[in-house]
């Protein structure tokens, strides 16, 4: 590790700031060459971008207590008002009474006149940092607080830095009319070498480090192909490593016996993968489960639970909605109709109807012919009472059909059916009507 | 046009024989005299003893005309009032609580302000009451404390006479209008009727300055009483954050209350359907008409519908540039009411243009005549604009001091100065922001160009301008650029507005069109 130097800040600090940010060295090192020495002005904004835990913020934060600079974090997502990010920033500079000072609803030019007030009380005698987390929320927020900020140095006239990080490239925070461009500064992704050495940095006290190397390596050679998130590897590492070690504790395996280890544990992180990955079952669940010994898919994963009970009709007009969105309107004759012609299949549609719509999605079709669909797929006589329209307009509150053009309630209405084909599957088969058979698709 | 008469104000006083600058008094009480002097505050006998009058004392002089012997001593004085002597409904129209103490201005003519020295008890003083917020304070520069320094050469002194502020001593070539105007306000004003009269024309036809010079010469035969008297007011619908204070403006003007919106339509309403106060005209000046447009229109409907009422005696000018403002914004109600007293003020044309220039010199010699000729037929071809033709007959003024410092010519503005100022104002800045554009950017732009030529469209995404422009980079043999820096390329020609963009969050996707015509572009990169 080369051995980062930066004048005017404590030498051993640095030192146990760079063994604290493994594989970030580079990055440290050009982030101190910016700052300077603490009384020197720094670039008036940095834009610092990268994938999501690349380390961003957890790197210019470190810096910031390790050397007790003064700094505001402040995180965009909180700041619902541009006046709730003037609070923080006044507040961490200059103490909780100057922030009281601003009025209810502060704008840009309040900001700029109390804190041009307050440092020339106190002037600064270090940089100050402003640091903005998740910074893409500044773009919604007035469009003159991100210009204003980039330039904030100049405005206030004081050795304050902004600086932005993002997930989102510099070109989609350009104002249209132009701004001070702030200094790009870009945090790669981690290599699968260097998540393995963060990743075996937590190992388990009661194992030697080797093994813990070992079921990293084997979790990373499972899901390194999905997932570079570190967060979420780090995650999924912590949940699984007692699984791992069961071989160990019942005395079936010794730490030499690598592969042994790996036929424990390689088919459970690949139901793993399946499941906590995707967020079916809960960590919790997880956890219980491996307690428990139990088999991994005996439990209903969230995505099962995905069937409503439904009153008969409401089945039927979801079945007939269904049909009405995914069949051209010109083959209802040839399903629904009793005696038809012969018809073929060839040459009498139009070319984009002969796609399949299962893959273009749903379409749009008129209330009658919802209503000409229903009566004939249901059997019996069905009056077509008010509580036949209101379980179709109950249909819609529970997003199961969805009203396309909000600009005709009442006469001739469109709706949209926005249920998937296992869905409509599952509901036909309680009433024991054969969707596939009138699909158009399938024919 | 009305020859205006000035009036220098000699007030030649034959009394003041002997002034003095303090005058020595017996006060009851003391032994020895106390000593007024000039600028001082003084107690003045009054009807009862406890409570003497409050005034400064201005002049002072022995009245010695008649006797001699008997010569009297006799001070002029600017008279106070103090808070109790102020009638109790009056005080509400002050609008705070002053100080007990305080005194105010006195300014009815019911009082001789020359009073007998021997009635001034002693000197006072007045304590400022204690400091407050001032609330009617405005905002003033602060005056100069050394004289405007007199224009050194001829070039000088003409840029002073050119300046838009500096008054003219008269209007040429509005004469017409000037007396249609006077007339129209004339006669409403000795009848005592009301009406309305709309008045437009393009920016810098001089409508504004022609009805402040009418109102001004109205004045000045109503100071001499050719006329009956009467009540100047302006308001610019410029200057309101709101059209509906206008109201609030008209009211404080005329009877200096302060009050809402509301309140004052309300006031308003009930002053111009009773009978006008001492049979008074007022005159209504509505400056920038189209901005008190509002939905509904009241404030348009009233202020036109005020002169039409029987014992109003409200004449009101409006101004508004467009000729058919009547019939495109208003409603009929409020049209009809307007009437059709409509003058228009037609652009100047090239000799009137150089007739102005003329009289504002008047015969200061600065200019050559091909010189002052181009310049009033340029402005006159393009918007006949006179303050434009003033702004470029100062900006040529400057040129020529300039050069003139160089190399020693006539000393006069000539032709090359002029074309200078002309080519400085007119010239669009678009072809010269393109000739210094980065390479870059110059690529790039053509690459908009080549792009539109193969679409057939004006409109294009970065995407496809983005495939030309690489395609030309290789071309001219330069590194291709990356996205990003095209897309800076892209965006920064945007906020310079040679290009018009969309939201950058579309990067890609964003649609790009050109702010100039492709000509001008062409024009612009072929001319290296």
């Amino acid at each position: 590790m080369a051995l980062i130097k930066c004048p005017g800040y404590p030498e051993d600090t640095l030192r146990s700031l760079a063994e604290r940010l493994p594989c970030r060295e580079t990055q440290l090192a050009t982030l101190l060459a910016l700052m300077g020495q603490p009384d020197q002005y720094s670039y008036p904004s940095v834009f610092i971008y990268g994938h999501r835990a690349t380390g961003k913020s957890h790197v210019v934060l470190s810096i910031m207590k390790d050397l007790e600079l003064p700094h505001a974090s402040v995180d965009c997502v909180e700041c619902v008002s541009s006046g709730l990010l003037f609070h923080q920033v006044l507040s961490a500079f200059f103490g909780l009474d100057a922030a009281a000072l601003l009025p209810r609803c502060p704008s840009l030019s309040d900001f700029v006149r109390l804190y041009k007030q307050m440092s020339s009380n106190s002037p600064a005698t270090q940089t100050r940092y402003i640091i903005l987390d998740r910074a893409e929320r500044m773009r919604d927020m007035d469009f003159s607080l991100l210009p204003a900020l980039l330039r904030l140095q100049e405005l206030v006239n004081d050795n304050v830095t902004v600086i932005l990080l993002s997930e989102i490239v510099w070109e989609k925070f350009r104002p249209n009319t132009g701004c001070f461009e702030p200094l790009l500064f870009h945090f790669p992704d981690y290599s699968k070498a260097e998540l393995v050495q963060i990743l075996s940095w937590d190992h388990h006290p009661s194992y030697t480090p080797e093994l813990y190397a070992s079921y990293i390596n084997i979790l990373l050679g499972v899901f390194f192909s999905v997932c570079r998130d570190l967060r979420e590897l780090r995650h999924l590492a912590v949940l699984n490593f007692s699984k791992f070690c069961e071989p160990l504790e019942k005395g079936e395996a010794k730490e030499s016996d690598i592969h042994k280890l790996w036929k424990n544990i390689e088919p459970h992180l690949q139901r793993a993968m399946q499941t906590v990955y995707l967020r079916e079952v809960s960590s919790v669940q997880w956890e219980q489960q491996q307690m428990d010994e139990k088999e991994a898919t005996t439990l209903r994963v969230l995505s099962a639970h995905a069937h409503i009970e439904l009153p008969y009709y409401s089945k039927f007009l979801l079945i007939a909605a269904y049909l009405a969105s995914f069949n051209p309107a010109r083959t209802d004759r040839r399903f629904f109709l009793k005696s038809h012609g012969k018809i073929r299949k060839t040459n009498f549609l139009k070319k984009h109807e002969k796609t399949s719509n299962h893959l273009l999605g749903p379409k749009p079709f008129p209330l009658d012919r919802l209503m000409a669909i229903f009566y004939s797929v249901v059997d019996s006589r069905v009056a077509p009472t008010a509580s036949i329209f209101s379980q179709i307009s109950s249909l819609v509150t529970l997003q199961l059909l969805s009203q396309v053009g909000h600009d005709d309630q009442l006469d001739s209405p469109k709706y949209k059916c926005s249920v998937s084909l296992d869905f409509i599957l599952a509901i036909s088969r309680t009433v024991g009507f054969d969707v596939v058979k009138y699909l158009y698709d399938f024919l | 046009m009305v020859k205006r008469c000035f009036n220098p104000d000699i007030n030649s006083n034959n009394a003041l024989i002997d002034p003095h600058r303090s005058m020595s008094i017996s006060v009851e009480g003391k032994t020895e005299d106390a000593t007024v002097s000039l600028g001082q505050y003084i107690l003045i006998e009054g009807d009862d003893d406890d409570n003497p009058f409050v005034a400064q004392l201005r002049k002072l002089y022995t009245d010695g005309r008649n006797m001699p012997c008997f010569s009297k001593k006799t001070a002029v004085v600017q008279w106070f009032v103090r808070m109790c002597e102020v009638p109790q409904n009056k005080r509400k129209l002050l609008g705070r609580d002053p100080h007990p103490q305080e005194i105010f201005f006195y300014q009815d003519r019911s009082c001789d302000n020359e009073v007998d020295g021997e009635t001034i008890l002693g000197a006072v003083q007045t304590a400022p009451a204690t400091p407050r917020t001032p609330r009617h304070a405005t905002p003033s520069i602060p005056s100069r404390s050394a004289p405007a320094r007199k224009p050194g050469n001829v070039l000088e002194e003409a840029r002073a006479r050119l300046h838009v502020s500096s008054v003219p001593e008269s209007l040429p070539c509005r004469e017409q209008e000037f007396q249609d105007i006077y007339n129209f306000v004339e006669s409403k004003v000795i009848d005592g009727t009301g009406g309305c009269m709309y008045i437009s024309g393009v920016p810098g036809t001089g409508k504004t300055a022609t009805v402040h010079e009418v109102v001004r010469s109205l004045q000045q035969s109503a100071e001499q009483d050719e006329i009956p008297h009467f009540h100047f007011i302006e308001i610019n619908g410029m200057k309101m954050t709101d059209p509906h204070q206008a109201y609030v403006q008209i009211l404080q003007k005329l009877t200096n209350q302060k009050a809402t919106p509301d309140h004052a339509a309300a006031l308003l309403e009930k002053r111009f359907s009773a009978p006008a106060p001492k049979k008074e005209t007022t005159v209504l000046l509505v400056d920038e008409l189209d901005l008190l447009w509002t939905r509904k229109q009241n404030v348009m409907y009233n202020l036109f519908d005020w002169p039409t009422r029987r014992n109003a005696r409200l004449v009101v000018l409006t101004i508004a540039n467009t000729m058919d403002l009547p019939e495109r914004i208003m409603i009929n109600r409020v049209a009809s009411r307007l009437g059709l007293t409509r003058m228009s003020f037609q652009p100047y044309t090239f000799k009137q243009l150089q007739q102005i220039i003329t009289s504002r010199l008047n015969r200061v010699k600065a200019f050559e005549e091909d010189a002052l000729q181009l310049v009033s037929r340029k402005v006159a071809a393009l918007s006949g604009d006179a303050r434009r033709c003033l702004d470029i007959c100062r900006r040529a003024t400057e040129i020529c001091e300039h050069s003139g410092s160089q190399k020693n010519g006539s000393g006069l503005v000539g032709m090359s100065h002029v074309m200078e100022a002309l080519d400085e104002m007119f010239s669009s800045s678009y072809i010269a922001a393109i000739r210094c554009a980065s390479v870059q950017e110059q690529l790039f732009l053509r690459a908009v160009i080549a792009e539109f030529r193969r679409l057939g469209l004006e409109e294009a995404t970065f995407q496809q301008v983005f495939v030309q422009h690489q395609a030309l980079c290789r071309v001219e043999g330069l590194q291709p650029v990356s996205v990003s820096e095209g897309l800076a390329v892209c965006q920064r020609l945007g906020s310079c507005r040679l290009l018009l963009l969309e939201g950058s969050r579309l990067d890609l996707f964003l649609r790009i069109r050109l702010n100039v015509s492709q000509d001008d572009v062409l024009y612009a990169l072929k001319a290296d």
